[in-house]
């Protein structure tokens, strides 16, 4: 008996190893990075994209149960998603754009044209659809960081109080929706 | 042999200038600190790879980020959490132990035990002192006999 199953040991282990292993092709590293869940969003001051002079703030936000998108024109999946994102829009989801410069950077680069940038925006968002309410411009990255974003497009759910209740990485799909935000939002808006 | 030692210093010399810092610190323990935090913080984006070797967007933010909060007289732990407040344990190359991480630490210890409990129970069975008379003695000498009969018939 002890003989039999000594022997069978190392295909125990084989076997083990292949479950740990077959697992693994499944799993997704991007989905662990979730520090901020469960905080309020953070303080921030930041221009608006499109606009001259007007200026959001975290206090701007409260009250209404949003959804924080971070995305910009360099990036092909945000450009993927907009679609779906104007329908959620036009089913009454409140989105909010958090435009993430990528290549900027004061150091080297001097002046930053804020005219291109808009123009390239504007004329994106006319073909692909408009789901922003309003975008909040954050060329130093620094509320993208105090988020805890890698990379675009990552999104973020937040309630009346301004709690982050989610972190998505990577683009918003009906999938993505169903699975991952359509309950939460279930939830705040009966 | 000359080459070689010419071929030698040069890959030294090469090593050394890639090591030389573009930062500038009040002191050395600062660009030390500064140095230890960029290798143990990993890039969020390139997930194998520690933020001073990444050249993504982000890991030049996390960066700037680390070198101000150093510069500032942040201590390493100080500058982890913020890092992990934001970006979650993930972010930092040394997991915390906790129930879901504890199996890494145990598991290793397991296997070990598991191996040296193995090999002393092997050791104690193959010295276990057999006994030898001469009945046995006999036993062998008629065994052999045989055999040496066996082969010249």
């Amino acid at each position: 008996m002890n003989r039999k199953f000594l022997a069978l040991l190392p295909l125990l282990a084989f076997i083990l190893v292949c479950v740990f292993l077959y697992q693994g092709l499944f799993a997704n590293p991007r989905e662990l990075q979730t520090g901020r869940i469960g905080h309020t969003m953070p303080a921030f001051n930041l221009p608006d994209l499109m606009q001259d002079n007007k200026r959001w703030q975290q206090a701007d936000l409260e009250g209404e149960v949003y959804i924080l998108n971070v995305w910009g024109t360099w990036c092909p999946t945000c450009l993927a998603e907009l679609g779906y994102l104007t329908k959620l829009r036009e089913q009454g989801v409140k989105i909010v754009g958090l435009y993430y410069v990528q290549s900027y950077d004061a150091d080297f680069d001097g002046a930053f044209d804020m005219a291109a940038l808009r123009e390239e925006v504007s004329s994106m968002l006319s073909r692909a659809g408009d789901p922003y309410q309003f975008n909040i411009l954050d060329l130093e990255r620094t509320l993208a960081l105090d988020l805890g974003v890698s990379g675009a497009p990552e999104t973020f759910l937040v309630d009346r109080k301004g709690t982050i209740l989610l972190h998505h990485t990577g683009d918003i799909n009906p999938r993505v929706w169903r699975a991952k935000f359509a309950p939460i939002m279930q939830e705040l808006q009966p | 042999m000359k080459y070689f030692l010419i071929s030698l210093v040069l890959l030294i010399s090469f090593a050394v200038s890639a090591e030389q810092d573009r930062y500038e610190f009040a002191n050395d323990e600062q660009a030390q600190r500064f140095g230890e935090l960029t290798k143990e913080l990993r890039c969020p984006k390139c997930q194998n790879q520690n933020i001073a070797d990444s050249d993504a967007v982000v890991a030049k933010d996390l960066r700037d980020k680390v070198l101000t909060l150093v510069q500032e007289g942040k201590s390493k732990d100080e500058v982890i959490d913020y890092m992990i407040d934001r970006y979650g344990y993930f972010v930092h190359y040394d997991p915390p132990v906790t129930p879901a991480t504890l199996v890494l630490w145990v598991f290793p210890v397991l296997i070990v035990i598991f191996g040296l409990g193995f090999i002393v129970i092997r050791q104690r069975k193959a010295a276990v002192k057999q006994t030898w008379d001469e009945q046995d003695e006999a036993l062998l000498a008629k065994l052999i006999a045989q055999n040496q009969r066996q082969e010249q018939s």
